[in-house]
C-alpha cells in the first residue's frame, strides 16, 4: 500500500450513455486528479450511478472515451482497468468468510496462498477487521460489512477506487464515524477516489472537488468551498446547503434589486428579472431594513432558524445564533450584505454576477 | 388457531375450508397407506376373502427374492442417474437462460411446456423418436446393425426410459433453478467481475453457491420423484423389459400386486419402497439442509 505511486487520473472525455433511446447521459467530459478525492453528487436517478459503472467498465459507454492513467479503458475488461469498488449494499458474498471476501480478488488472480493470506490481513488490519477474519458476512453488523467492503476493494491496491453512496446504509453516527475513517484511509492509501453520494455532507466533508450532476449534465465541479459560495447554477445554489438558500425572484434598475412591490433588497448595476439567492446564515438581523414578519421558529440549539415573511408574501429562512431581540419578537428587519448576494437567470439557471459573492 | 381467528370470526370456518383437501389426502393418502401396512403383514387372497394374519412373513419372502434386489438395484441406479441429469441439465440451460444468451427469452418459455404433458405420455413420444427402425437413431442401425435395440438390449432400454426420465424433469427444475439465478442480486455479479472473476468462474464461485437452496430442494424432489414417477414411462414404454431390464421396484409392485395378483407381496414391497423414500428424504434433509443455510 505505497501511497501517490499508484494513483492514476481519470479522464473523461465526451462520454455518453443511453439506454435504447433514452439518453441518461449527454456527452460528458471531466479531469479527475490523480489520488484526488472527487464526489460525483446529485439527486436519484441524475446518472451518478451509471457514470460510476461506466468507469468502473460495468456500463459499456454508448459513446466517448475514458482515459485512466492516459490508456483509453472504455473497451476493456472491469479486472483490467484497476479499479475496484465498494458497493452500496456492499455485495459480500454470502458463502464465504471474511477473509474469503478479501481475498477472492487475489485467488481469482491465481496468487499463491501463503502471500493472499498475508495481505488479507494487512488489509483487514488497515480497516480494524482483525478478529473477524473467520466470521461470516451474515454474522456482521452493517458498520463491519462497510469495513470488509473496503478492504476488499483496497487489497488489490487498485489504482482508482469507486465508492457506490456506501455508507447510505448506516445509521447516522456511524456514518459519521465512517466518513472520518474514509477520509483517513484515503490519505493513507493515495489511491484516486470516486465517490457517489445525494448526501451534501458526504460531498462537502470527504471531497478534494465536488462534481455536482443534474439529468447527465455537469452543474459544477469545483471545490467544496467553490460549490459552497459560488454555486455556478440555480440547481446548485438550491442543493447544497441546509437549510438550502433563500432565492427571491427580483427586478435591477441598475441600482438595486427589488422585489415585484418595489422594495429594495440590495444594491446592484443589474437591470431586468432575475433570482437573487442568499444563504439563511449570511441574512443578518439590523436595525432598519427589509421589514420581515416571523411566522416560524425552530430552535436547534447552537442556533436558531426562523422562517419569516417578506413584505410580498414571499417566505425565507434567517439562521441566526441563538438569544437577542428575536426570541420575543415577531417583527424584524433584515440586511442582505451585497458580497453574499448571488444572482442567477431566471431562464437559464446561470450564475449573472461573476465577482460578487465569491468570498474566499 | 388462536392467533388465525383475528381473520376469522368463526372457528369453524377454516376447518370446513380445508376439510375437502384434508378428506381427499385422508382418502386417497393415509388410507391406502393404511391398507399397504395391514396387507403386508396378512397373506390377502386373490380374489377377496379372508385375510390371515401372518406377521414378518411377507418381508421374509420378499427380502430372500432375488429378483425384488436387482428390481430394487435397477431403481437405485435410475435414481442416482436420472436425477443427477435431470438437475445438472436444467442447472446448465438455467444458467445460459439467466445470461441471456441468444434465443435465451424463447427458449425459456419452450422449455417449460413439457411440463403439461403427462408422463404416459411423453413415454409414448419418445418410443417413436426412438423406434431403431424409423426413430432418429435408425440411420446408426443401417450403419451398425444391431447397435440400438431398445426392444432387446437391456441397457438400451434403460437409456431411452433415463432420456425420457430427464426430458420430462427438465421443466420444473429449470423453473426453480432459473427463479434461483435471478434473484441472486446483481451487486454480486458486478463484485465478482471488479474481483476480476470470468463469466465461468463466477458461476462456479458465485452463482452455483447462491442457488445451492434450489438445488437441494430439486435433487430431493428429484431422488424422491424418479423412483415412483418413472412408473407411466416404464408401462408405455418397455411394460419392465427386455427381460426385465427396466423393471424398477414401483414396476414390480404393480406387475406383482396386479397382473400375479400376488397382493400381499406387492403391499409388503410398497412399504418398503416408501420407508426407502421417506428415509432419503429425511437424510438429504437433516444432512445438507443444514450445510447450505445462510443469510443473503
Amino acid at each position: 500500500m505505497q501511497p501517490a505511486s499508484i494513483a492514476a487520473e481519470i479522464a473523461l472525455d465526451a462520454v455518453e450513455k443511453s439506454f435504447g433511446n433514452t439518453p441518461v447521459i449527454p456527452p460528458l467530459s471531466a479531469t479527475l486528479g490523480a489520488g484526488e478525492f472527487t464526489v460525483v453528487l446529485g439527486p436519484s436517478g441524475c446518472g451518478k450511478s451509471t457514470l460510476l459503472n461506466m468507469i468502473a467498465g460495468l456500463e459499456p459507454v454508448s459513446a466517448g472515451r475514458i482515459r485512466i492513467d492516459g490508456q483509453e479503458v472504455q473497451d476493456w475488461e472491469p479486472k483490467d482497468r484497476g479499479c475496484a469498488m465498494v458497493f452500496q449494499n456492499y455485495a459480500l458474498y454470502p458463502h464465504m468468510t471474511v477473509a474469503e471476501n478479501i481475498g477472492y480478488a487475489l485467488k481469482v488472480a491465481g496468487i499463491a496462498r501463503a502471500e493472499r493470506q498475508q495481505r488479507v490481513e494487512g488489509a483487514a488490519r488497515v480497516v480494524q477487521l482483525g478478529d473477524l477474519l473467520d466470521r461470516r458476512p451474515g454474522q456482521l453488523s452493517g458498520g463491519q460489512r462497510q469495513r470488509v467492503a473496503i478492504a476488499r476493494a483496497i487489497v488489490r491496491e487498485p489504482r482508482v477506487l469507486l465508492f457506490d453512496e456506501p455508507l447510505s446504509n448506516l445509521d447516522a453516527k456511524l456514518r459519521h464515524g465512517m466518513r472520518m475513517e474514509l477520509s483517513h484511509l484515503h490519505r493513507r492509501i493515495g489511491a484516486t477516489s470516486v465517490f457517489v453520494t445525494h448526501d451534501q455532507v458526504e460531498a462537502m466533508t470527504l471531497a478534494d472537488k465536488v462534481l455536482i450532476l443534474n439529468e447527465g449534465r455537469i452543474e459544477q465541479f469545483g471545490t467544496p468551498h467553490e460549490i459552497y459560495h459560488f454555486p455556478a447554477s440555480l440547481f446548485v445554489a438550491g442543493f447544497i446547503g441546509a437549510p438550502a438558500m433563500n432565492l427571491i425572484e427580483v427586478e435591477g434598475d441598475g441600482t438595486a434589486l427589488r422585489l415585484p412591490d418595489g422594495t429594495a433588497l440590495a444594491g446592484s448595476a443589474h437591470r431586468g428579472r432575475a433570482v437573487l439567492g442568499i444563504r439563511p446564515e449570511k441574512l443578518r438581523i439590523a436595525e432598519d431594513g427589509l421589514p420581515a414578519t416571523i411566522v416560524y421558529r425552530e430552535d436547534l440549539g447552537s442556533h436558531a432558524v426562523l422562517v419569516v415573511r417578506l413584505g410580498s408574501g414571499q417566505e425565507i429562512n434567517v439562521s441566526t445564533p441563538l438569544g437577542g431581540d428575536t426570541v420575543a419578537a415577531d417583527q424584524l428587519s433584515l440586511h442582505l450584505p451585497e458580497a453574499h448576494v448571488h444572482l442567477f437567470d431566471p431562464a437559464s439557471g446561470q450564475r449573472l454576477n461573476v465577482t460578487q459573492g465569491q468570498v474566499r | 388457531m388462536a392467533d388465525t381467528n383475528s381473520q376469522f370470526n368463526s372457528r369453524w370456518l377454516p376447518i370446513a375450508l380445508a376439510l375437502p383437501q384434508l378428506l381427499l389426502i385422508f382418502l386417497f393418502f393415509y388410507v391406502p397407506i393404511y391398507m399397504a401396512f395391514f396387507w403386508s403383514l396378512s397373506l390377502e387372497r386373490p380374489f377377496g376373502g379372508g385375510a390371515e394374519f401372518v406377521g414378518l412373513q411377507n418381508y421374509a419372502r420378499v427380502l430372500n427374492d432375488a429378483e425384488f434386489w436387482k428390481a430394487t438395484w435397477r431403481t437405485v441406479v435410475f435414481m442416482l442417474i436420472g436425477s443427477s441429469l435431470a438437475v445438472i441439465l436444467p442447472l446448465i440451460l438455467a444458467v445460459a437462460a439467466d445470461r441471456r444468451v441468444r434465443l435465451a427469452y424463447p427458449a425459456r418459455n419452450v422449455l417449460v411446456w413439457p411440463k403439461a404433458v403427462a408422463g404416459a405420455s411423453i413415454g409414448v413420444v419418445f418410443l417413436f423418436i426412438f423406434n431403431p427402425f424409423i426413430g432418429i437413431l435408425a440411420p446408426l442401425n443401417e450403419v451398425y446393425p444391431g447397435l440400438w435395440q431398445p426392444g432387446l438390449d437391456g441397457t438400451d432400454a434403460f437409456i431411452m426410459l433415463i432420456i425420457a426420465h430427464v426430458w420430462g424433469g427438465i421443466p420444473f427444475n429449470f423453473v426453480i433453478l432459473l427463479a434461483g439465478l435471478q434473484a441472486v442480486p446483481q451487486s454480486f455479479h458486478h463484485s465478482a467481475a471488479m474481483d476480476g472473476a470470468s463469466a465461468w468462474r463466477r458461476v462456479r464461485d458465485i452463482q452455483i453457491p447462491m442457488v445451492l437452496p434450489q438445488l437441494f430442494l430439486v435433487f430431493v424432489l428429484e431422488f424422491t420423484e424418479s423412483v415412483t414417477a418413472a412408473f407411466g414411462l416404464i408401462d408405455a414404454m418397455t411394460q419392465g423389459g427386455p427381460g426385465g431390464a427396466t423393471t424398477l421396484l414401483v414396476y414390480k409392485i404393480y406387475v406383482d400386486g396386479f397382473k400375479g395378483y400376488d397382493l400381499s407381496g406387492a403391499a409388503t414391497q410398497s412399504v418398503i419402497l416408501m420407508v426407502f423414500v421417506l428415509s432419503l428424504a429425511a437424510v438429504q434433509f437433516f444432512i445438507l439442509e443444514r450445510k447450505i443455510r445462510y443469510e443473503r
